[in-house]
């Protein structure tokens, strides 16, 4: 069996590197023939690969097998010659870390949002009977070197949309933050890096939509969506997530002297901006910018709107009561920051017959529903609606933002320029990641970090420098604790996980590798206890983890999206495929077997099926050959 | 030397007589008489003074202070001449540092030797003295307000007798710096620099003065003095009071550790210019500060003597450190709304609760227990409020708990102060996604209880009797921890549930942590940090308020308080003092030209707060300990300092 799954692990990597390889070249119009470069391919295959490997032992057959379905999605048809050219040439060279800088600059356009959700949440038993062997785990990784995490550690298969409609899985830690998840887009999309890429959360039902503050815990984030959901990550860029430090003139010299609405931003040299932020962030406090003026109210549970006079201050936003001034006196508190989010409200005009389009909502980031417990206000123009969601993200996060943001710049490649502004000291990396939300204090309560050696920022930018020419193997860029490369200890009883998420599921036993190869996990919805989950458009985690993942194979694409990748079979479905599969190796491929499952959602691309319909076959071809 | 004569007796050279009185200003001292011409040097006529006096003392900090001049004569090489001294000078021989009464931020007086002849040393000397606290140019020195009438005799913490090793820093020993060891009552002076005074007597707060407008804000900064001009040149007395404030709202690398007696200082700045409204704040804010003001948590229960009574017995649910944790009663329970009296137990239902890991269940009846709960939350991410009232004996948490539909309220009754402290602790945690096994559980469950003792003996009652022997003075009076306008606002039977709702934010905060985050917040408010002038604007027929911060100048508009205009200091290209008219003279980038005339303060006030930001500004790229006083002087100073 061994052998067997050396072969189908190889066979994977491959495919991940042709994927890449295709999506690189996606955003070239013209794709020179395939003329498969092997080594360029390998080395991205072992970038992709990373990830996988870092929590390989977590996963469950059919969440592999979403990651693959997904990943596979990535890839047209012209990559698919490529790849049949590969399958043959270049089998064995999957470790030959070629340096080779690719045509990078392409990918950069490609945005890559990613979506998805997943699912996989699983506690890694070591005792476990032999799972059923998804090849895919034993794949020849690379001694794993680090120790083993602990061995509790979930995980989730988080799909994120890219800008370009495409998609992208990637395996999400419960400890790696946003920043982290970024900079794992960065590399698997070859984008610019700047700083205004960011995760992108958007709730279609509730229409809001905000950012992942680079300090957030996406596992925690995701864990309050519900398991039907249909709320999706995205990957894209904002301006708006870093505008203050920016033009920090724009938000805090707004002078309230002059009362008109001009939408020039006023011009600021770069040493008053300095030292602006520098005043704004650095001090003993945060200064929340003066922000007030006149928004309209929601009222609760009905779509009426009204006027009233708010105001921004550190502690929260407040309104002037009827008749009352806008003294601190007479204020009346209308919201605290500690339990709510900010999001932008979206087509409120249309939803709830908002005055304008220019919407900020503050709720609790558990609710998903509608609720009287959701803010909506309204604001006159753009400018101001950011002025005041930057406002209160500064209120609510304080230095903290800051940090986050001088990471970023520092990740951006922008380190010499940020040294000349002489800055560099104080920038704070952000600190390894943990699954608390330490990052969200309030800004009073913020008390200045030490002051970290600026040699970091320069790591950190060199190291952005070497990510950027491509040069760089990808297994050195995470420094995060959060990325265990193998759990050594499940590796060498070589059982992966079994799918099971739960002991109960355990009793499904899986079947010995030999005899089917592509082993059946046990359905993960199967068991007694569980009622089959409907197939969620999204699978989420419930909040604590605990309740089994929804059906794996069937998470993937929210249906509003066309685009993505079918979520990978359903692992029971798999003894079926196979079987199928040689018929199907034939080009053109047949409509993917992906879609005859039950309950897989419909609309991989054609090239997709194919590609998938390749795969089987190959796998069938090793199990032939194995047998 | 001066003085000689013919052998009738007549002086033949150019003296004249000299008359020096000794002591300090007091016209009945005794005086000596010297002979001397106009080219004596000052140190000669030192001696002469001292050879008349003919008494063994140390002579070494007297100087000579010629009165008409208002000048110290500091100069010993310098001749009579060139001071320009001639026979009708009043001069006193005294010295150069006399007796005065510091108020401290905290406004505990302080009895110290302040040198009456340098400008800055005064200021300078501090960090030595209270050592821990770094950064002495932020402060400076008030006149006393006038007095209508008496106030009560304050205690006043002597430390002339104090004397300082010179020059190096100061030794720290017992925990304090060495020269506060040497006796229990200066022992008991360093305690009241470096820790938070008790709250004060609302009575007391009630009577201080208030500023009820701008224009009243203003007063406060007409009384500082001069720092380029010593005490004596600017009418202070020995034995006078002087106040001691932070000045400059730019607080340079405030650090704890190093800096214990600046940051209670600070803090206790903070705290009065919040308790006499000197700044605004809201509600919310108010119950903050209020909270933080509070002795409680670990780190701040031994400050207020409330070790007495906690009751520490059983705070632990389970006695096996291995098992889960769990707590398991009988309360009762309400949902959906607000309960609706006060202190009836109306809606209410009694049920078996069971509160494991972050999740709370409840079912019908202890029997029930292992099936079905009638409804199971999960604490995590929810909302803890307290809703108690000791004296009526009703201990509620009113819990809200987010789910993906909306927020759910359900209000948890329990019987006694124990149960409470218990299922409260249990709720925070979990509410923070934390269980009872976390190692803070007891901890926060003693800080619940000392909190609730505090109440039980403090205004929170109303007419209801203390419980217990152990109630003693010290309880909580809620009113002495807001400013006067929430007394009016709120019977402290309210005020209380409020301050114990913030407080449960800020129990675990070690009493630095709170101090400093008290500080935090008050830097976080919109009018932190301004000092206001009235002055007239050149061109404007009536009077308005100029506020100056460390980083800006705003007018203001008397009647209404209005913000007109903005100018910051980083555009600022110069300034100018035009000292026969009174009127400074500001110009900023772009041709923006100001000018204005100071009518509630000397305009040298306005200038010296200028260059003194002006000055504090220029320590962030200089970063060094030393302090560049030319500097300071030049910036602050007028054209007399040179």
């Amino acid at each position: 069996m061994g052998e067997s799954s050396d072969d189908i692990d190889q066979m994977f990597s491959t495919l991940l590197g042709e994927m890449d390889l295709l999506t690189q070249s996606l955003g070239v119009d013209t794709l020179p023939p395939p003329d498969p470069k092997p080594p360029r391919a390998e080395f991205n295959y072992s970038v992709g690969f990373k990830d996988l490997n870092e929590s390989l032992n977590a996963l469950e057959d059919q969440d592999l097998d979403a990651l693959m379905a997904d990943l596979v999605a990535d890839i047209s048809e012209a990559e698919q010659r490529t790849i049949q050219a590969q399958k043959e040439s270049s089998q064995n060279q999957h470790h030959s870390a070629s340096t080779e800088a690719s045509n990078f600059s392409g990918a950069a356009s490609l945005g890559y949002g990613a979506n998805v959700t997943a699912t996989s949440v699983s506690q890694y038993v070591d005792d476990l009977p032999p799972p059923p062997a998804d090849p895919v785990l034993d794949l020849p990784l690379p001694p794993p070197p680090p120790p083993p995490e602990p061995l509790s550690q979930v995980s989730l298969v988080v799909k994120v949309h890219m800008d370009d409609n495409s998609t992208k899985s990637l395996m999400v830690d419960e400890r790696q933050l946003a920043r982290d998840v970024l900079d794992n887009l960065f590399e698997k999309t070859h984008c610019d890096c700047n700083v205004d890429w960011c995760l992108y959360e958007i709730y279609p039902e509730l229409q809001i939509e905000r950012f992942f503050e680079d300090h957030e815990n996406v596992v925690e984030v995701l864990s309050d969506w519900t398991r039907d959901t249909e709320n999706k990550v995205l990957f894209l860029e904002k301006e708006e997530k870093y505008a203050v430090f920016k033009n920090p003139q724009n938000f805090y010299l707004n002078n309230k002297g002059k009362k008109e609405g001009k939408e020039t931003n006023e011009k600021m040299n770069a040493k008053n901006k300095e030292s602006l932020l520098e005043e704004s962030f650095c001090g003993t406090s945060v200064i929340v910018p003066e922000l007030e003026g006149a928004l309209y109210l929601k009222e609760d549970g009905k779509k009426s709107w009204k006027r009233r006079y708010f105001l921004l201050r550190a502690s929260g936003i407040y309104y002037v009561p009827k008749g009352k001034t806008k003294t601190s006196r007479d204020l009346a508190c209308f919201i605290q920051f500690e339990n709510v989010n900010i999001y932008y409200g979206i087509q409120c005009k249309m939803k709830y017959k908002a005055p304008t389009d220019y919407c900020f909502v503050l709720k609790h980031p558990q609710i998903q529903k509608e609720s009287q417990y959701i803010k909506y206000l309204c604001c006159d123009d753009a400018r101001t609606l950011n002025q005041w969601v930057m406002g209160i993200r500064i209120a609510k996060y304080g230095k903290t933002l800051y940090d986050n943001y001088q990471r970023a710049m520092a990740r951006a490649g922008l380190a010499s320029r940020w040294t000349s502004l002489g800055t560099v000291n104080a920038v704070t990396p952000a600190q390894p990641c943990t699954g608390l939300k330490t990052g969200a204090t309030q800004p009073n309560g913020q008390i200045p970090q030490a002051v970290h050696a600026a040699s970091a920022v320069l790591e950190e930018a060199q190291r952005q420098a070497e990510t950027a020419k491509e040069k760089r193997p990808a297994p050195g860029n995470h420094r995060e604790p959060a990325a265990p490369r193998a759990h050594p200890a499940p590796r060498a009883s070589l059982p992966p996980p079994p799918p099971v998420r739960r002991s109960s599921d355990t009793g499904g036993s899986p079947a010995p590798p030999d005899d089917f190869l592509p082993p059946p996990p046990p359905p993960p919805l199967g068991d007694a206890e569980l009622p089959p989950p409907p197939p969620p458009e999204l699978a989420d985690s419930p909040p604590d983890f605990v309740p089994p993942p929804p059906p794996p194979p069937v998470l993937a694409g929210d249906p509003g999206s066309a685009l993505p990748p079918p979520p990978p079979p359903p692992p029971s479905l798999r003894p079926e495929c196979a079987g199928p599969s040689p018929t199907v190796a034939k080009r053109p491929p047949m409509p993917p077997k992906r879609h005859d499952n039950p309950g897989l959602p419909a609309g991989g691309g054609s090239g997709e099926q194919d590609f998938m319909s390749d795969l089987m076959k190959a796998l069938q071809k090793k199990r032939g050959n194995m047998s | 030397m001066a003085g000689m004569k013919t052998a009738s007796g007549d002086y033949i050279d150019s003296s004249w007589e000299l008359r020096v009185f000794v002591g300090e200003e007091d016209p009945e001292a005794e005086s000596v008489t010297l002979r001397v011409t106009g080219e004596s040097h000052i140190g000669g006529v030192l001696l002469k003074i001292v050879e008349e006096i003919n008494r063994k003392q140390d002579w070494s900090d007297h100087a000579i202070w010629w009165e008409q001049k208002r000048q110290w004569l500091l100069q010993t090489h310098w001749t009579l001449d060139k001071y320009g001294i001639l026979a009708d000078a009043r001069l006193f021989f005294g010295p150069q540092h006399r007796p005065v009464i510091l108020r401290l931020p905290n406004r505990r007086a302080l009895r110290l030797h302040a040198s009456f002849s340098n400008p800055r040393t005064v200021i300078l000397s501090l960090p030595q003295l209270f050592s821990g606290i770094r950064h002495p140019e932020e402060l400076s020195l008030l006149r006393k307000k006038k007095k209508k009438e008496k106030e009560p005799e304050e205690e006043v913490y002597d430390l002339t007798q104090v004397v300082l090793a010179g020059g190096v820093a100061p030794v720290l020993f017992r925990g304090m710096p060495a020269h506060f060891s040497d006796s229990a009552q200066t022992e008991a002076c360093y305690h009241m620099l470096s820790r938070p005074q008790p709250p004060p007597d609302p009575l007391l707060l009630q009577h201080l003065p208030r500023p009820s407008s701008l224009v009243d804000k203003t007063q406060l900064h007409s009384r500082w003095l001069d720092s380029s001009r010593c005490l004596m040149q600017q009418g202070v007395k020995a034995g006078d009071m002087l106040w001691l404030r932070f000045k400059y709202y730019s607080f340079f690398d405030l650090d704890p550790k190093t800096d214990p007696v600046r940051l209670t200082q600070l803090y206790e700045q903070a705290r009065w210019d919040l308790l006499l409204e000197e700044i605004d704040c809201t509600e919310e804010e108010m119950m903050v500060f209020a909270a933080l003001q509070v002795p409680g948590g670990p780190g701040r229960l031994g400050v207020a003597g409330v070790r007495a009574s906690i009751p520490l017995t059983p705070l632990l649910p389970q006695d096996s450190l291995t098992a889960i944790p769990e707590l398991k009663d009988h309360l009762r329970i309400f949902r959906d709304g607000s309960p609706a009296g006060e202190l009836t137990l109306k809606g209410y239902r009694q049920y078996w609760v069971l509160f494991k890991e972050t999740t709370l269940s409840y079912y019908k009846s202890q029997d029930e227990a292992p099936g079905d709960p009638i409804q199971q939350l999960n604490l995590k991410g929810c909302e803890v409020v307290p809703d108690v009232n000791v004296s009526g004996q009703k201990f509620c948490i009113k819990l809200l708990v987010p789910s993906p539909e909306g927020m759910s309220e359900l209000y948890l009754r329990c019987q006694d102060e124990q149960q409470y402290a218990r299922w409260m602790a249990g709720c925070r945690l979990a509410s923070k996604g934390r269980t009872m096994a976390d190692s803070s559980y007891a901890s926060e469950v003693q800080a619940i209880l000392a909190f609730l003792s505090l109440q039980r003996t403090g205004g929170g009652g109303s007419g209801n009797h203390p419980q217990g022997p152990d109630a003693s003075a010290e309880g909580l009076n809620p009113y002495g921890l807001v400013a006067p306008r929430f007394q009016r606002k709120f019977k402290a039977k309210q005020l209380t549930p409020r301050i114990l709702e913030a407080h449960q934010n800020v129990a675990q905060l070690s009493l630095t942590e709170a101090q400093l985050r008290f500080i935090q917040a008050w830097q976080s408010l919109p009018d932190f940090g301004i000092s206001y002038f009235m002055v007239r604007f050149k061109g404007s027929r009536k009077d308005e308020i100029l506020g100056i911060a460390n980083n800006r100048l705003i007018r203001i508009d008397l009647a209404v308080g209005d913000v007109v205009k903005t100018w910051r200091f980083s555009n600022m290209r110069q300034w100018n003092v035009n000292w026969d008219i009174r009127q400074v003279a500001i110009e900023f980038d772009e041709h923006i030209n100001v000018a204005f005339s100071c009518v509630s303060a000397s305009c040298r006030i306005v200038h010296e707060y200028i260059g003194g930001y002006i000055f504090l500004s220029t320590r962030e790229r200089a970063r060094g300990e030393e302090l560049d006083e030319d500097l300071f002087l030049q910036l602050t100073g007028g054209h007399e300092a040179f």
